[in-house]
């Protein structure tokens, strides 16, 4: 019985949060990129940050493959949000400077490789 | 009826003649461009036209153009993108397939157009023109040129 109601829920459609299919997914995300692709200009003469548009180019283009193999629709649907708020919070300046920097991790070290790097910072 | 009132009446009369002296002027100065603009086309240069006028409206009127200009204008901008070698760019070259572009790449392309070409191009048509001839094409259509 119980074997049963799992295939069941198994085989049920999820709900969509937007996009039903991939495609519309898909779009989503282009649309998403056009948009954070239009309004860099504006965020480095808004900030005043030390980048030039092509590095924010090139960071935008990282952030969006960071997520290239996500296939989930849902995961997708939600990945575009965040970014969706993001941009707003970024045009609305409901972020200060250091926000965007944030981007690059300026401040954070790049974690150890080698063996003796490791067993010095004690991360194994 | 006191003075005030009076003199908020003219001045509301006087803005209404304003208004309506506003929309009759517009098809008139409208008229008079296209009226100039052919004449400029062809190099004859009027003494009534300041220099500077003339300037703005020839770059109005560039929009003359050809299937030639569109194919010129349309492997250039693909050729700028740096991600294009400019030996295998083909007008039937696939942006995917053939030169290697990504999903993202595909996108800036169309944005470049955009700039080039001074229209947008909505999502659902811009993932459809996916080699220069596409685009030749869709230019081509939107600015009313034929062969």
């Amino acid at each position: 019985m119980s074997g049963r109601e799992a295939v069941k829920r198994a085989v049920q459609q999820v709900r969509p949060i937007l996009s039903v299919d991939r495609d519309e997914a898909r779009r989503r995300a282009l649309n998403l990129y056009k948009a954070w692709y239009r309004q860099i200009p504006y965020i480095v003469n808004d900030y005043d940050i030390p980048m030039s548009v092509e590095q924010c180019r090139e960071k935008l283009r990282e952030e969006f493959v960071k997520h290239r193999n996500v296939t989930d629709v849902r995961v997708i649907d939600m990945l575009v949000i965040k970014g969706q708020m993001e941009l707003k919070e970024t045009i609305e300046i409901w972020k200060q400077k250091g926000h965007i920097m944030r981007y690059w991790k300026e401040s954070q070290d790049p974690k150890p490789t080698d063996f003796l790097s490791k067993f010095i910072q004690g991360v194994n | 009826m006191s003075l005030t009132q009076i003199a908020r009446n003219c001045a509301r009369m006087a803005v209404r003649a304003n208004g309506i002296r506003a929309i009759t002027a517009q098809p008139q100065m409208r008229l008079l461009h296209r009226l100039v603009a052919p004449a400029m086309c062809n190099g004859v240069t009027q003494s009534i036209l300041k220099p500077k006028s003339v300037a703005a409206q020839v770059r109005c009127y560039s929009s003359k153009l050809t299937m030639e200009d569109i194919k010129d204008r349309v492997l250039k901008v693909v050729g700028s993108y740096d991600k294009v070698t400019s030996e295998q760019l083909r007008v039937e070259s696939h942006f995917i397939n053939d030169l290697g572009l990504d999903s993202l790449d595909h996108v800036e392309v169309i944005m470049a157009m955009e700039d080039e070409f001074g229209f947008e191009i909505p999502d659902s048509d811009a993932e459809k023109l996916l080699r220069p001839a596409d685009i030749i094409k869709y230019v081509a259509d939107k600015e009313d040129v034929y062969e």
